[in-house]
């Protein structure tokens, strides 16, 4: 049902713009995630769609219809914020059932839609806690639980686990995705971790400095980046600067500094294009001998990472590189010279930016 | 450089056991994190080190001098709080210069600290910014500089990456452990997340309810955890319950309730126990289809939650909902019949904890 529809949103505050012409598109059942650091303008969005400010410019809409002045209360939707905001004197039943209430259903069906919400989110056993008798992951699932008793059809889901500890979050993630997709539900989420956005969302949109950079799917963005932002933002990657210098058959040969050269699949680029490698520490590999497409390295430290074991080096270019290794392979010690090995068809290239490198991948 | 022992520390606030004699050993310019669900008594620790709150009992100690008697300014630590602030109205270095100059050091001397300390940070073109002009990251680098200015022998960080984005974090928890490594100065790091405890300390000190549940290299308690909270909490496990056999070929083979067996590492409980076997989901391979042989369980993928290079399956056995971390390239797709599997020395065979499986692994 809800299909929604931003055109060209923008919103200033005072001298700042904090949105600037947003445009997207989401479709009903579809669970996204807007992912962004601090100050990108995602909280601003979510509360343009939740009603909470209305926008400078631009028009909201659900369904075709225009709701971008519609107050807050008249939207379908239900609202779970970064801050636990329960009722303090009212139990989990009552806060649970508490819009149907307000909307004025029957005792019965009050009864039936915060029980069932309880029992959706797992807080059936603790209906009778009041809030301050509940851990924050329980708080966080009781809000969750009204905001689904309103049997709202878009739930707004704003920064939901970032306040409670790491593997809190770990384990209601699972449950966030698996609650929206048995209700078929609509959901936004806004997040500033990664990890969370790509594993839960259908399509994560990616925002910096009031602008959406790039939406995809969880898999494209990681793997196939868009700009060297997301190449960053989205799992960590190591960047080279280059020129290319060669093409044939759609690969190139990239100079480095320190006059080495580096193979690349699949470039869209010309002779003489500045350039930016990026590439994945986990698509890198060691070799004690050099082979093609290796630049030598200097082991400056490795680290145990539980499954992975990471190692930072020097390379021969001057660039420092991550390189992760499944910690039953990882048997390279510090200090020692290793070559590194880039297979071609993981490198990815993007044109060199004319801010520089460091401002395109800032991340505050 | 000091070393840092506490003996048998009890603290308790009315109706809560905040510490449960907790025991202690730092050696000189150690990293140690002390890493606990939320509630553990990590914030109670680090204040009764820092002589801001008072033990009930036990002792502590700087090298062989005990200091629990001292008042915090003459224990000469630096201690950051979960909620710092920065002095709004005074600038970067004022900021920073604040310890020397209340400690009554020459100009000279405090001059050439806060350069240093500035420097060290990142933020020597910074120096003359207010707080507000500054973003998170920076912020908390000044709040470091000005802990550290004092020039003290311990430095205690309360969860110091909590405000930040999860991106930036990546990056910061690098920098606080080069920074501790460099100055040499002992420190305890106080987090209630396992990757960012994993990627900095030289020992991590795991606590819950006021105990020390388990301590050791970030390799020990990864691999070797003592129960199966910590096994659960360091990562994330799964957990098999049956009956202890026998020993074979030195592996302990443990009957599930579905009469089949699987094989687990050596164990001191008896044979004809009761047991549970935590395996971690990093350690368990997935193969699709129905795959026969030694710790086999088939089931049907039922999500798949991507989170780049790393894709968590949930499969549902006929042991229960079992989950496997997956390199991604190597994920199934829902609704796929799939075969977990895990090698026997991945298994740890615990007795059944006295207050019941769920209960021990409750993460807050």
């Amino acid at each position: 049902m809800p299909r929604i529809k931003l055109e060209g949103v923008s919103k200033s505050f005072g001298k700042i713009t904090a949105l600037e012409q947003v445009n997207f598109e989401m479709q009903d059942g579809e669970y996204i995630t807007i992912l962004g650091p601090s100050g990108c303008g995602k909280t601003t969005l979510i509360k343009i769609v939740a009603g909470i400010w209305t926008p400078t410019e631009g028009r909201v809409l659900v369904d075709n219809k225009d709701i971008t002045n519609t107050p807050m209360e008249e939207r379908d939707l239900g609202y779970v914020f970064q801050n636990i905001i329960l009722f303090p004197h009212m139990n989990v039943k009552d806060n649970a059932g508490y819009s149907p209430r307000v909307k004025g259903l029957s005792e019965k069906q009050i009864e039936e839609r915060s029980s069932s919400a309880m029992e959706l989110v797992g807080v059936l056993e603790q209906q009778g806690y009041l809030p301050n008798e509940l851990s924050g992951g329980a708080q966080q699932k009781a809000s969750l639980a009204r905001a689904i008793a309103s049997k709202a059809r878009l739930l707004l889901l704003d920064e939901p686990l970032s306040a409670l500890d790491a593997r809190v979050r770990v384990e209601l993630r699972y449950a966030l995705r698996r609650l929206v997709k048995d209700l078929n539900l609509t959901a936004i989420h806004v997040t500033h971790d990664q990890d969370e956005a790509m594993s839960v969302a259908d399509r994560v949109v990616i925002m910096r400095k009031g602008k959406i950079v790039e939406i995809g799917e969880p898999t494209q963005l990681y793997n196939q980046p868009r700009t060297l932002f997301t190449a960053n933002f989205v799992g960590q990657s190591n960047f080279l600067e280059g020129t290319v210098q060669l093409v044939e058959n759609g690969n190139a040969a990239v100079e480095l500094r320190g006059e080495r050269f580096l193979k690349v699949a699949n470039t869209g680029f010309s002779i003489g294009d500045p350039v930016v490698l990026a590439i994945r520490p986990e698509h890198l590999t060691l070799s004690p001998e050099e082979r093609p497409n290796t630049l030598r390295s200097k082991i400056e430290e490795s680290r145990f990472m539980g499954p992975y074991t990471r190692y930072r080096l020097r390379a021969e270019t001057g660039d420092e590189l991550l390189v992760d290794l499944p910690t039953t392979e990882a048997k390279v010690a510090d200090g020692s010279s290793a070559s590194v090995h880039f297979n071609p068809d993981f490198i990815l290239s993007y044109t060199r930016p004319s801010q520089g490198l460091t401002e395109a991948l800032r991340l505050e | 450089m000091v070393s840092l022992r506490v003996e048998g520390l009890r603290k308790s606030f009315p109706g809560v056991v905040a510490l449960d004699g907790i025991d202690l050993n730092v050696r000189e310019g150690e990293y140690v994190v002390i890493l606990g669900p939320t509630g553990a008594g990590k914030t109670t620790l680090l204040k009764t080190i820092a002589g801001l709150a008072r033990q009930d009992s036990g002792h502590i100690y700087f090298d062989q001098q005990r200091v629990d008697t001292l008042m915090p300014f003459q224990r000469s630590v630096a201690y950051l709080p979960q909620n710092y602030s920065l002095f709004a109205h005074l600038t970067v270095w004022e900021n920073v210069a604040f310890g020397p100059t209340v400690q009554d050091w020459s100009p000279r001397r405090r001059d050439q600290i806060v350069r240093e300390m500035l420097n060290l940070v990142h933020l020597s073109d910074r120096r003359n910014s207010l707080p507000r002009e500054l973003s998170g990251g920076m912020q908390q680098r000044v709040a470091l500089a000005r802990a550290l200015a004092t020039q003290a022998r311990i430095l205690l960080l309360d969860e110091p990456l909590r405000a930040l984005d999860a991106r930036l974090r990546l990056e910061l928890r690098q920098e606080l452990r080069t920074l501790a490594k460099y100055l040499g100065i002992t420190t305890l790091h106080v987090t209630h997340d396992q990757e960012e405890a994993i990627s900095v300390a030289d020992r991590i000190v795991i606590i819950r309810k006021g105990k020390v549940v388990q301590a050791g290299s970030p390799k020990e308690v990864y691999e070797d955890p003592s129960t199966p909270f910590v096994s659960n909490f360091i990562g994330e496990a799964n957990f098999l319950q049956g009956l202890l056999s026998r020993v074979e070929d030195g592996f302990s083979v443990i009957m599930l309730s579905d009469g089949r067996h699987v094989m687990g590492r050596p164990t001191n409980v008896p044979v004809n126990s009761q047991v549970v076997l935590g395996v971690k989901t990093d350690f368990c391979n997935v193969y699709h289809g129905k795959v026969e042989g030694q710790n086999s369980l088939t089931g049907t993928v039922v999500r798949s939650l991507f989170t780049g290079k790393r894709t968590t399956l949930e499969i549902q056995t006929g042991q229960g909902l079992l989950k496997a971390k997956v390199p991604s390239d190597q994920s199934l797709s829902e609704g796929s019949e799939a075969t977990l599997r895990f090698r026997p020395e991945n298994g740890i065979v615990y007795p059944i904890p006295n207050e019941g499986l769920q209960v021990a692994l409750e993460v807050e």
